[in-house]
């Protein structure tokens, strides 16, 4: 199951007045409270936090939302968290604070969760590569994605393994599979 | 007895040395008289660091300062168009004819407001978005996404001083044109606090690092190069990186003052020295922002 956030919501419930801007720290972290709590309720596989409706993000409050909750990672039990709805200077935002954490996440465009979702933050280029096989072939072991990428195995299994750690893929009896967002 | 500081003809962040070396040492013990009679012209950072005195003089329990008034009615007028006796009325007994603010069209993308906490951050980033796309984007010929970079700076510029400050402080956004440095249009970003500065703020965790190095230059030095906040926090000193990037990326140039120094990082339009040291005390932390119009062959 998926259940979807919608930030701008959550921004109104949490400030006096009627903003779109999502700035400053105290702001983050009360957001980043609300969707810690709804995580904590909640059964759902997959939350997507939908960024649409928001204008400016800055990286204060880019770190208190997003790399602050991946942080705190043992909120999430096995789910995953997925970025919806973000504009381009927004990806900078949070692929800045990410990577500076050495952190990564996956985003998406509003109505084309069919599509590769995009990673934010920080990835390996071998990531990257096993992301983007996993994403076009669909689940795969370590093996096969070796000989799809023409690598040593254990350079997949390297790969596939940061991935699942980082919860950009799942990980199920050998296999890894896309993310559960479609 | 009192003690005359007199307000630079042409106030900004050059001649605000001048306007600091006035103060003797720090609070001065005697009434002062602030004189703006002969002012000509004031820029964001002038009259915010005018206000940035006011209000450190009152959180020194000093006796509240006289302000003359400019002579010049369009001095006076701009003065109050940008908001400045607004609050300057209730820091200062002012001398002179104040007039009403006028209204209408201007080069003030936000006139001078005051940044207490987080809610004034929000209003502030609310208030500027709709001006700053029309002045960056339409008059200096920067990309849509440039307005962005550039409310994101003053988010976190103005974030600095409900974070470190220890107390409120003073915002104020104009565009003008930079006729003898540059010969260009340009936005201004100034924000001032009469807080506990740049030094004390980052002592705790960085004196012994530097060791006798350490003073206001140093404490400066730590925060816009190294980015290093005071808070352990790993994801701290993130806003001063990124405002960097933004400005290397248009040319911009940023100064911070705090104590005795002044450190800036200067695009090749500017002849600034990068660090200042052993000047005139002043409160607190002065910021100024610049972002040029880009030049017609870059556009």
């Amino acid at each position: 199951m998926i259940q979807t956030i919608h930030i701008g919501r959550l921004l109104r419930e949490s400030v006096s007045g009627p903003y779109r801007n999502l700035v400053t720290r105290p702001t983050g972290a009360a957001i980043r409270g609300r969707i810690q709590e709804t995580l904590a309720e909640s059964d759902c596989l997959t939350t997507l936090l939908d960024f649409s409706g928001i204008e400016l993000l800055d990286f204060s409050c880019a770190d208190e939302v997003v790399a602050k909750l991946l942080l705190a990672d043992d909120g999430r039990g096995g789910r995953f968290v997925v970025l919806q709805g973000l504009r381009e200077d927004q990806h900078e935002a949070i692929e800045h604070v990410l990577t500076h954490h050495r952190l990564a996440v996956a985003a998406v465009a509003p109505g084309q969760e069919h599509e590769s979702p995009r990673l934010l933050g920080w990835v390996t280029p071998d990531g990257r590569a096993a992301f983007r096989c996993i994403c076009e072939r669909g689940a795969v072991s370590a093996h096969e994605l070796a000989a799809a990428l023409d690598w040593a195995v254990a350079r997949g299994e390297a790969a596939l393994e940061a991935l699942a750690i980082h919860r950009l893929i799942r990980a199920e009896h050998g296999r890894y599979h896309p993310l559960p967002i479609g | 007895m009192t003690r005359v500081i007199e307000v630079p003809a042409t106030f900004d962040d050059r001649s605000f040395e001048q306007f600091a070396g006035g103060f003797g040492s720090w609070p001065p013990e005697e009434k002062l008289l602030f004189d703006a009679r002969g002012a000509q012209w004031a820029s964001p950072y002038g009259l915010i660091a005018m206000l940035t005195a006011g209000q450190a003089l009152a959180e020194a329990k000093r006796e509240r300062p006289l302000l003359t008034v400019p002579t010049s009615d369009d001095v006076k007028r701009y003065w109050a168009r940008i908001g400045f006796f607004r609050y300057a009325g209730e820091l200062f007994d002012l001398h002179g004819r104040v007039p009403k603010a006028p209204t209408g069209p201007s080069d003030v993308l936000l006139d001078v407001t005051p940044v207490r906490g987080t809610d004034d951050v929000h209003a502030v980033v609310e208030k500027i978005s709709e001006s700053a796309a029309r002045i960056l984007h339409g008059e200096l010929g920067l990309e849509m996404k440039a307005t962005l970079r550039f409310s994101m700076a003053l988010s976190e510029s103005c974030q600095n001083i409900v974070e470190h400050a220890g107390t409120s402080g003073w915002v104020a956004v104009q565009a003008y044109t930079f006729r003898r440095r540059l010969g260009r249009r340009v936005a201004v970003i100034a924000v001032s606090d009469s807080g506990i500065g740049f030094r004390r703020s980052l002592e705790s965790t960085q004196a012994k690092r530097y060791g006798e190095r350490w003073g206001d230059g140093a404490a400066l030095e730590a925060a816009l190069i190294q980015n290093v906040s005071r808070f352990r926090d790993p994801g701290r000193g993130q806003g001063l990186a990124a405002i960097k990037r933004f400005l290397d990326q248009w040319q911009g140039k940023i100064s911070i003052r705090s104590g005795t120094a002044k450190l800036s990082i200067v695009p090749p339009w500017d002849e600034d020295v990068p660090l200042g040291e052993h000047l005139p005390f002043f409160p607190g932390a002065q910021v100024q922002i610049v972002i040029p119009a880009q030049a017609d062959e870059a556009r």
